[in-house]
Order: C-alpha cells, then sequence, then structure tokens
C-alpha cells in the first residue's frame, strides 16, 4: 500500500537492489569501459583512453532473448565480452543470477559464439563440438553421444567427421552454435553470429535459433547490427549509440510468437523495424 | 560429387608426381654424362675434376664413409633435438610471459647476429675436440629459426578460440596444448626444415675446426690432399642427408598436421 520507496529514486531504474525481481538474470549497474590508457581516471589526456562503453545500466531476464542493436564502435561487443567476464569494467558491476561474471564464468554458464565460426581446422566438425567438454564437465550424457546428438539437431551428423574447410560457411557457423550449447550452459552469448552468412543461409539459421531458444528457454544475448534480424529475434532490442558506447534506447518487441518467416512481411513487423531504424538514427 | 572431384584429385596429383620426378632425373643423366665425356675428352687431372664414375667408385669402396657419415648425423641429430627442445620451452615461455619475451627476445637477435664460425674457437677451448662442441654448434645455429618460428606459430593461434577457451574458465595448460601448440605445428616444421640444414652447416663447420672424424674432416682433410673424388663424395653425403632431412620433416608434418586445407584428409 504505501508507494514503494524504490520508485521515488530518481530516474535510474536499477539502483534498487532488485530484490523483487529474482528471475533478473544478467545485470550490468553503472558499466563504463575504457581501453587503453593505463586507466587511472586521466580521461583528459588528448587523443588517450577510448570509452567504448559509457554508464551503461542493463538487466535481462531468465530466459530473455536480447539483441543488442548499433554501429560499429557502439560497443556492444564489449558489452557481451563484459558479460562474459573475458574483459573487465572500469566502473560499475557485472552481475549474473546475482554473483560476479567472474563467478558465472567459473561455473560455465556462458557459450559463446562468434562473427566467424572460429573452429579448430585441424579437428573434425565432431572433435570440435568435443573440445568444450575435455574442460567442462557434462555428466548427463557421454561426451561422444552429447555431440552426436547436437550436430543432428542443426542437420550435420553426416558431417560429423568433416574437417572446417570441408564445410560450408553456413554449417560451420552451426558447429560453432552446437559447440558453444556442447555442455549446455543456461546463458548463450552470440556475437553477430550470422553476419558474415548469405541471405538465404542467414534466414534460416535464425529460425533454427529460434526454435532452439523455445525449446530449451535459454537467455540468449545477441549482438548485431541488422535492424530487421533484431527485431525477427528479440523480445527486446537494446540500441546503441557510438563514442562513446550508451543504450540509447530499449524496444520491447510485441510480436507474437512462434515467429516465422511469412511474419517478416507483416506490418506489424516492418512498423517495429521502421520504429528501431528511427531510434537507431535520431 | 565431393569424392569425384577428390579422386580427380588424387589422380591428377599422381600425374604431377611423375612429371614431377621426370624432368629433374633427365636432367641429372644429362649433366653427369657430359661431365663424364668432358673429363675424358678435355684430359682432365683427377685432383682437378674427377670423373662421376670415379666418385662412384670411392662412394662404394670408402669403408671409412658411413662412421664419418654416422659421426656428423650425430651431431647434428642431438645438436637439432637440443636445440628443439630448449626452443620449444622457450617460445611456450615468451608467448606466456611478457616479461620473458621482452627480456630474451634481444639476446636471441644477438646469438644470430654473430657469425658461428667465431664461437667454435671458444666452444674448442673450453669444451675440446670430441663431439660435444659440434652438438652445441649445431644448437646455438638452429636455436634462432626453431624459437622465432614456434613463437609466431604459438601467437597464431585464433584469438576467438582463446577468447573462447577463457570463456568456459580452460586452463592454462589445457589451452597450450589443445590450441596453441597445435596451431602452431605448421609454423614449427617450417622452422625444423631450415633448422634441419643448418644443423648440417654446424655439424660440417664445427669438425672443419679441430676433429678427426665426421663427414667435415673428411672434406678438409681430401681437400688439403687434393683427393677431389672423396671431396666429391662427402659433398654428396651431405647434399643426400640435407635432401632426407628435409623430406622426412616434410613427411611428419603431413602425417602431425591434419585437416588443413591442401592436404588430403589421410585415407
Amino acid at each position: 500500500m504505501t508507494a514503494s520507496p524504490t520508485t521515488q529514486m530518481r530516474h535510474d531504474p536499477p539502483a534498487a537492489t532488485g530484490d523483487g525481481r529474482a528471475a533478473s538474470h544478467i545485470r550490468l549497474d553503472g558499466v563504463s569501459m575504457t581501453f587503453d590508457g593505463a586507466g587511472s581516471g586521466a580521461g583528459s589526456g588528448a587523443g588517450g583512453p577510448v570509452v567504448a562503453l559509457e554508464h551503461v545500466d542493463l538487466t535481462v531476464a531468465e530466459g530473455e532473448f536480447v539483441a543488442l542493436l548499433g554501429p560499429t564502435g557502439c560497443g556492444k561487443s564489449t558489452l557481451l565480452r563484459l558479460v562474459a567476464d573475458l574483459i573487465h569494467p572500469s566502473a560499475g558491476a557485472v552481475t549474473v543470477g546475482g554473483a560476479p561474471a567472474a563467478r558465472a564464468r567459473q561455473a560455465n554458464r556462458f557459450g559463446f559464439v562468434f562473427q566467424e565460426p572460429a573452429l579448430l581446422p585441424w579437428r573434425t566438425a565432431l572433435d570440435n563440438v568435443h573440445l568444450p567438454l575435455e574442460v567442462v564437465d557434462y555428466p548427463d550424457q557421454p561426451p561422444r553421444q552429447r555431440c552426436l546428438d547436437l550436430l543432428e539437431s542443426v542437420g550435420l551428423a553426416r558431417f560429423a567427421d568433416h574437417y572446417p574447410h570441408q564445410l560450408s560457411g553456413g554449417m560451420k557457423q552451426r558447429v560453432a552454435i552446437v559447440r558453444a550449447l556442447a555442455w549446455n550452459p543456461p546463458i548463450l552469448l552470440m556475437d553477430e553470429p550470422f553476419s558474415a552468412l548469405d541471405e538465404l543461409t542467414k534466414a534460416q539459421l535464425q529460425d533454427d535459433l529460434l526454435a532452439l531458444w523455445t525449446r530449451e528457454r535459454k537467455t540468449i544475448l545477441f549482438v548485431t547490427h541488422n535492424i530487421a534480424e533484431a527485431v525477427y529475434l528479440a523480445d527486446r532490442v537494446v540500441v546503441m549509440s557510438p563514442h562513446p558506447g550508451r543504450i540509447k534506447q530499449i524496444l520491447p518487441v510485441a510480436l507474437p510468437r512462434p515467429r516465422e518467416p511469412a511474419m517478416r512481411e507483416t506490418m506489424e513487423f516492418l512498423a517495429m523495424v521502421r520504429e528501431a531504424r528511427e531510434t537507431l538514427g535520431r | 560429387m565431393t569424392a569425384d572431384a577428390t579422386t580427380l584429385a588424387r589422380r591428377l596429383g599422381r600425374a604431377t608426381a611423375s612429371s614431377r620426378i621426370g624432368p629433374p632425373i633427365l636432367i641429372l643423366a644429362a649433366v653427369l654424362g657430359s661431365w663424364e665425356v668432358a673429363v675424358a675428352v678435355l684430359d682432365i687431372p683427377l685432383w682437378l675434376l674427377p670423373p662421376p664414375s670415379r666418385v662412384f667408385a670411392r662412394l662404394v669402396t670408402l669403408d671409412t664413409l658411413w662412421f664419418h657419415t654416422s659421426i656428423t648425423l650425430l651431431e647434428a641429430a642431438s645438436g637439432f633435438a637440443v636445440s628443439a627442445i630448449l626452443g620449444i620451452a622457450l617460445a611456450a615461455g615468451i608467448v606466456h610471459s611478457r616479461f620473458l619475451e621482452n627480456g630474451v627476445f634481444p639476446y636471441i637477435i644477438v646469438s644470430n647476429a654473430i657469425p658461428i664460425i667465431a664461437i667454435i674457437p671458444l666452444l674448442t677451448i673450453w669444451f675440446g675436440f670430441g663431439i660435444t662442441p659440434k652438438i652445441m654448434i649445431v644448437a646455438i645455429i638452429t636455436f634462432f629459426p626453431i624459437v622465432t618460428n614456434t613463437t609466431r606459430g604459438l601467437k597464431s593461434a585464433d584469438p576467438r578460440i582463446l577468447e573462447f577457451m577463457r570463456s568456459i574458465n580452460a586452463r592454462r595448460r589445457t589451452v597450450f596444448f589443445k590450441v596453441q601448440l597445435p596451431s602452431a605445428l605448421p609454423y614449427i616444421f617450417a622452422g625444423f626444415k631450415i633448422a634441419g640444414s643448418l644443423s648440417l652447416v654446424g655439424a660440417v663447420v664445427g669438425e672443419f675446426y679441430g676433429s678427426d672424424r665426421g663427414l667435415g674432416y673428411l672434406v678438409i682433410t681430401s681437400a688439403t690432399q687434393l683427393r677431389t673424388d672423396l671431396l666429391f663424395v662427402a659433398i654428396f653425403m651431405l647434399a643426400a642427408i640435407g635432401v632426407s632431412l628435409f623430406l622426412l620433416f616434410a613427411r611428419l608434418e603431413r602425417w602431425v598436421v591434419r585437416g588443413d586445407p591442401g592436404l588430403e584428409g589421410g585415407p
């Protein structure tokens, strides 16, 4: 009944320690990232440090699909690496499930997918998927069988013994995606995973990813500079602006699920894409 | 479709293999033939240029040849092994420690800049006339290509795979053996091929200076005694070893480095 005191705290939504939202999974509080220059707060030096991200607040719920959309240099890849604890913020804090991101990384909660497949050329498709299982424990299933099942799930069972150079770009990216799923991590971090693919393959992989997400309900943080892709995939589109990287606006995508290719031609979809584009260009 | 292309490629490969061996053999035969004839017709003295038939006879009848060859091989192989172990270990240290990289690299360059011949007398003073100083010379002369190539190879590992390994909290050891070292293999073998021929240079030059055995000793003594046929035998042997080493490393590389484009994916 009494007005919650947290709502009265100025314009800073995540400022309150969110006990009310235990489900909030990934959380960035006032995160800034400055590259180069030995830190020490000397931001005034001409041509010195580069501010990749400035005061970013973001909360991603468990099982949510969030797209980070923005032009080159807006710090969206940096943001992804901060969440994965591959780099450490100059200011602010990144928490996952209430604990520091480092803890989540040590607990193998992140599956990382890059723009390029980044497979090991001397390993077959199966052995590439097997790589994380040589590091992470996965007791649910014998590793070989797990890898075969995963390859099967993306239609690559026949190619298990093929080397990367014998696979097409789309096939390699599929291998890279199931490699990131091998130990069944709850969070998938994807850095422009489809941007190097042709349109048809890209559309196919987007639908595959949506099917996977519907099936397994993973939390997905998806970096892209493709507006339609962000709208098609995500629950929310985080629109970012460059120099320094900031969150411009967060657009909820109120399109129904499951989303199918036909939806791309609907007025609602196109209106949403336009809105995102306008937000981006503003 | 792919299978057809593969067989076709194989067949083409075989065709080019035989056409690759044919021409050099013809040329060799032509050169040896005209050499033989020229020596006979122009009446060139044996000490100046022995005919190939004479060199061949020498090669077959010289019973000390295998002794000298085995000494040189032993020196080259031992020095190479020492250098490979230390070189790869140092390269591993260099990619893991910026301090080591900055601290050690200038001296690796210095070690390469000093003409090896200038060090030989010093090593002889310290270690005598046995095979030890020769092994050390070989190790020193082969160290540079092995260290630099291995370092470059270890650094060639795909940074995104390194990030992936970090994102799953893989240990440094695991990353080294599963990602960095395999990435470096083609570079390591490139270094080995260079080091292989250098190891012969090192052993022979070492034997020039104070030695009573080895192919280098054979070269020096036969030259001073104007036994040119013997000199040719030694040179022939060294060439044969050099080529064999190169082929050995190429074969080894093919066997170890799998799945790379340009290589057939095994049987």
